[in-house]
Parts: C-alpha cells; sequence; structure tokens
C-alpha cells in the first residue's frame, strides 16, 4: 500500500486546522476570556435562557417524532417495496437539498393564517406560524431523512431470514422489533438521531421566518445569538455560540462512537460463518 | 406519507402555486429583477468555487485519512465532521469576528464575495472527503503496482490511473456540496454585509422581499433558485455517469 507524501499530511494538518479548528478555538476563547463569572451572568440573561428552554422543548418534541418517522418510513420502504413506497425512496433526500430560507417561506405560505392549510387551522384556533406548532415543523422538515438514510442501505443489507426465523417460532410483532429489528439497527439509530438533533438544535434560516423572532417568545437559541449580534451584544451571542458549539463538539463524540460501534458489528457479522 | 406530505409536499405545492399567483409574466418580472440576477450570480459564483476548492482539499484530505496512519489522526478525522455538527449561525458569528473589521488576524473579509466563499468552503467541507474517502479505501492497487513496476513516475499513475478511478466519487461530493452551497445562510448572512445588488446572496435576497411582506417575490425567486439548481445537479450528476463509463 501506498503512503501518501509527508508533505501532503502537514497540507492536510495546516488547512483543516486553519478551516475548522482555528475558527472553534477563537470562539471558546472569545466566550471564555472574561472569566467564569461573566459566563454565569450572560448564561442567566432571561432572553437566553428562554431561547435555551425554548430550544430545548422543540428538540424534545422533533427529534423523537423524527425518530419513530424515519425508523418507519425505513422499514416500509425496504420490506413493503412498491411503487409509492419507491417514489419516497426516490424524493427522501429532497430536503437536504433545498435552502432553510425556501423551507421557512414554503411552512409560512402553507400554514400562515392566510395560507392554504393555515386559514381553516385558524379558524379552529390553531396557530402555527408565530408559534410553536410552526418552529417544530420547521426543524422536522430540515432533518426529515436523517435517520432514514442511515437505516435503509442496513436494512438492506441484513436482509429478514431472523425475523421470519423468530416469527415461525410464534414471537409476536412487537418481540421480534424489540429483540431483533431494533438490536441490529440500534447504532445506526444513534448516528442518525444524534445528526437530527445537531440539525434541530443548530436551525436557522427555516426557523428565523416560521417563527416571527420574537424574543421572549418564540426565539430558539440560534436565533438569539444572531440577535445579540446584530444588536451589537456580542459577548452574549458568544456565549449562546459556546452552548452550542459545546453541544456539537459532544454530539461528535456520539457519532464517533456510534460509527466505531457499527463497523464493530460490521466485522463480526462478516466473520460469523455462514 | 402523509406526514410527509404536511411537511413537505404540501409546503412545496404552495410554494409554486403563490410563485405563479399572478400568471407567467409576473413570475418572470420577479425572478429576474436585477437585484435578484446579482444574487443568483454571486451565489452560484461562489458555491463553484467553493465546490472546487473542496473538491481539491477534499480529495488531499481523503487520501491522508485513508492512507496514513499518524498521531492525532483521530482529532483530524473528527475536525472534518465538525462543520456538520456546528450550527450554521455559530459558524457565522465566528468567523465575522476572526475576519471582521477588528480581526484579530488583520484579515478583513466582510463584504467580499472571498469572506462568502470562506464560509461555503467551511460549511461544505465533509461532504467531498466523506464521498471520496470510502473509494480511496476499498481501492484496489494491483494496476498502480504495475503501472509502477513497468517505469511509469507517480505523477503519470495519479494522472492516468488513482484519478479516474476516483474522478466519480469527487463530482458525486462536489455536487452535494454545490447543491448546500446554493442554499447557505446562517454561515453566510454576518461576513456578506448583506449588501443588495453588491454581496447579498440568494437565501438573504428571498428572506429580505419575505420579510418586507413580498412573499410573491420571494416564492418566484425561491422557485427560480430550485430550478438552477436542479439542472445543475442534474448536469453533474450526467456528466458524472459518462466520466465513469468513458474512462
Amino acid at each position: 500500500m501506498q503512503r501518501s507524501p509527508l508533505w501532503l499530511r502537514y497540507a492536510v494538518i495546516a488547512w483543516v486546522f486553519t478551516l475548522v479548528g482555528v475558527p472553534l478555538i477563537f470562539l471558546f476563547d472569545k466566550a471564555g476570556a472574561p472569566g467564569w463569572s461573566a459566563i454565569w451572568s450572560a448564561l442567566h440573561n432571561s432572553a437566553t435562557d428562554h431561547a435555551i428552554g425554548l430550544t430545548f422543548r422543540v428538540a424534545l418534541v422533533a427529534v423523537p417524532l423524527n425518530t419513530i418517522v424515519g425508523i418507519g418510513a425505513a422499514l416500509w420502504i425496504v420490506r413493503h417495496p412498491s411503487r409509492l413506497s419507491q417514489l419516497v425512496d426516490r424524493i427522501i433526500d429532497v430536503p437536504l437539498a433545498i435552502s432553510p430560507i425556501i423551507i421557512g417561506l414554503m411552512l409560512e405560505l402553507a400554514y400562515a393564517h392566510t395560507g392554504w392549510l393555515g386559514r381553516p387551522l385558524a379558524a379552529l384556533g390553531i396557530k402555527i406560524i408565530f408559534s410553536f406548532p410552526g418552529i417544530v415543523m420547521a426543524c422536522l422538515f430540515v432533518s426529515l431523512p436523517m435517520v432514514s438514510r442511515q437505516l435503509i442501505p442496513l436494512l438492506r443489507e441484513i436482509g429478514n431470514n431472523q425475523e421470519l426465523t423468530a416469527s415461525s417460532l410464534g414471537a409476536g410483532p412487537i418481540r421480534i422489533f424489540m429483540t431483533i429489528t431494533l438490536r441490529s439497527i440500534m447504532w445506526a439509530t444513534a448516528y442518525g438521531v444524534s445528526l437530527t438533533l445537531a440539525r434541530v438544535l443548530g436551525e436557522y434560516g427555516a426557523v428565523l421566518i416560521v417563527s416571527g423572532n420574537i424574543t421572549g417568545v418564540t426565539q430558539t437559541l440560534t436565533l438569539d445569538i444572531g440577535n445579540n449580534f446584530d444588536n451589537y451584544n456580542a459577548y452574549q451571542g458568544f456565549v449562546g455560540a459556546s452552548v452550542l458549539a459545546t453541544t456539537s463538539v459532544v454530539i461528535l463524540l456520539i457519532l464517533g462512537l456510534a460509527r466505531h460501534r457499527e463497523r464493530k458489528r460490521h466485522e463480526h457479522l462478516a466473520r460469523a460463518p455462514r | 406519507m402523509s406526514f410527509y406530505s404536511l411537511i413537505v409536499l404540501i409546503p412545496l405545492a404552495a410554494l409554486v402555486s403563490s410563485a405563479f399567483t399572478n400568471g407567467w409574466g409576473a413570475f418572470w418580472r420577479a425572478a429576474t429583477q436585477v437585484e435578484a440576477l446579482d444574487a443568483y450570480e454571486l451565489t452560484i459564483g461562489c458555491a463553484v468555487l467553493g465546490a472546487l476548492i473542496n473538491a481539491v482539499s477534499g480529495l488531499g484530505i481523503a487520501w491522508v485519512l485513508a492512507r496514513d496512519a499518524f498521531w492525532g489522526k483521530a482529532v483530524l478525522n473528527a475536525l472534518i465532521d465538525l462543520p456538520f455538527a456546528l450550527p450554521t449561525v455559530v459558524a457565522g458569528v465566528t468567523f465575522y469576528t476572526l475576519y471582521g473589521p477588528h480581526s484579530p488576524v488583520h484579515l478583513t473579509l466582510t463584504g467580499t464575495w472571498v469572506g462568502i466563499t470562506v464560509a461555503v468552503v467551511f460549511v461544505t467541507l465533509p461532504f467531498s472527503v466523506r464521498s471520496v474517502q470510502p473509494v480511496i479505501e476499498t481501492m484496489s492497487f494491483t494496476a498502480e503496482a504495475a503501472a509502477a513496476t513497468l517505469g511509469a513516475s507517480n505523477t503519470r499513475i495519479f494522472r492516468t490511473i488513482t484519478l479516474p478511478t476516483l474522478l466519480p466519487a469527487i463530482v458525486t461530493g462536489a455536487g452535494l456540496a454545490f447543491a448546500r452551497a446554493m442554499g447557505e445562510y446562517g454561515s453566510v448572512v454576518f461576513i456578506s454585509n448583506n449588501l443588495p445588488f453588491k454581496t447579498q446572496v440568494a437565501s438573504s435576497y428571498i428572506y429580505s422581499l419575505s420579510s418586507a411582506g413580498d412573499n410573491i417575490g420571494a416564492a418566484a425567486a425561491a422557485v427560480m433558485m430550485m430550478v438552477i439548481a436542479l439542472v445543475a445537479l442534474t448536469g453533474i450528476s450526467v456528466a458524472s455517469r459518462r466520466l465513469a463509463k468513458g474512462l
């Protein structure tokens, strides 16, 4: 196996460090330099506090919902092939290719009180745009394929022999799902869920439009950061940004672990006698 | 499926129908305003440049990650995924401060296409690396070894054997990066200074129309951008298939 020349290795390290490492270190330094008491009081700013709480509540609804739908969609596409499921398989990645701003605009046009579905819903007293459900919908849209695209290739590869065996031995569908299906897709699901979480916590453009960006009401943490920055309150923005950056680093560690475990499982399967 | 319709398909239909509320002529006028054309041009230019930079640097990074073992490689590997995990607005404010008017490294890129391109290269970095890396990992080296024993130089081996094998993956990665860059907002809006006709990217233009209450105009520009991206991506995928067949 041919190794790469040393100059290339050092060039790569320098490039990635300059592009990614320097900004990350710089951000933490900016937020951390004034000391713990400054960070502590920035974290107790009422707008930022509310924004952190809202972001947390949105994630608490959007991530589990997206996980269930993602697992369901992947099982449906792989195990029940039909013309419709093939079509869904082909368009499932579409949300990843659309600008978040356009996604926000789409949702507003459909669900604002003058929109197609917004009008009848408003008549029922249900408000979606400029409130919590709209923010959740925007997060669901942008993260929709994250779980299923991890699971579809995996489910195709492992097939359903074990499940058929269990079924012939009299196991019920819930028991089969819990003991066989879920176990084999566990780490791939964890990977997809972490990506979903990262996307939901970090969504900016789509949420900016559908939430109306109202301080203390519909402002998520990303919007609070943007707002502080626009209002020359940069330090407050840096502290919020460091909270999100810390979360991202933790998510990255989980992603690394999930990938490692999935590879282990793969090697184990490859060695097992057929 | 009904979930998918509620979240994706109905909003998509609402967007397209609003864009054409006042007919084809009004759509075309709204979508081809001078301000809009300037925004498309800047966005496409920076997206293409960003994708090209990442195609080249991504190949180098993927190569080193796939073939070398060295101290600190795990950290390098993790840093590659950071732009996926880091919220775009966090990247945006960081770049604005690092390369802004009071830049600690004395490099002011705010309000320039260079600044926009830097942001775009950052957010799309993982696409090119992760598309090419698995192909390098599973590549067979017999052809390269054979060429070497027959006296071909390293450059010639790379140009005639290695590069053609990797080209489809490189093109796929560049296509993904391009698509992402076309719609980028959070990381770009701060460093671009968002000046209409000058440094306003398409997403910012659409947002400014929408927040000024012109949802029909915003929808027209949005449909136009989506069509441009779709045409470009189809072109890239056709080209990539041709390349794979022709070589």
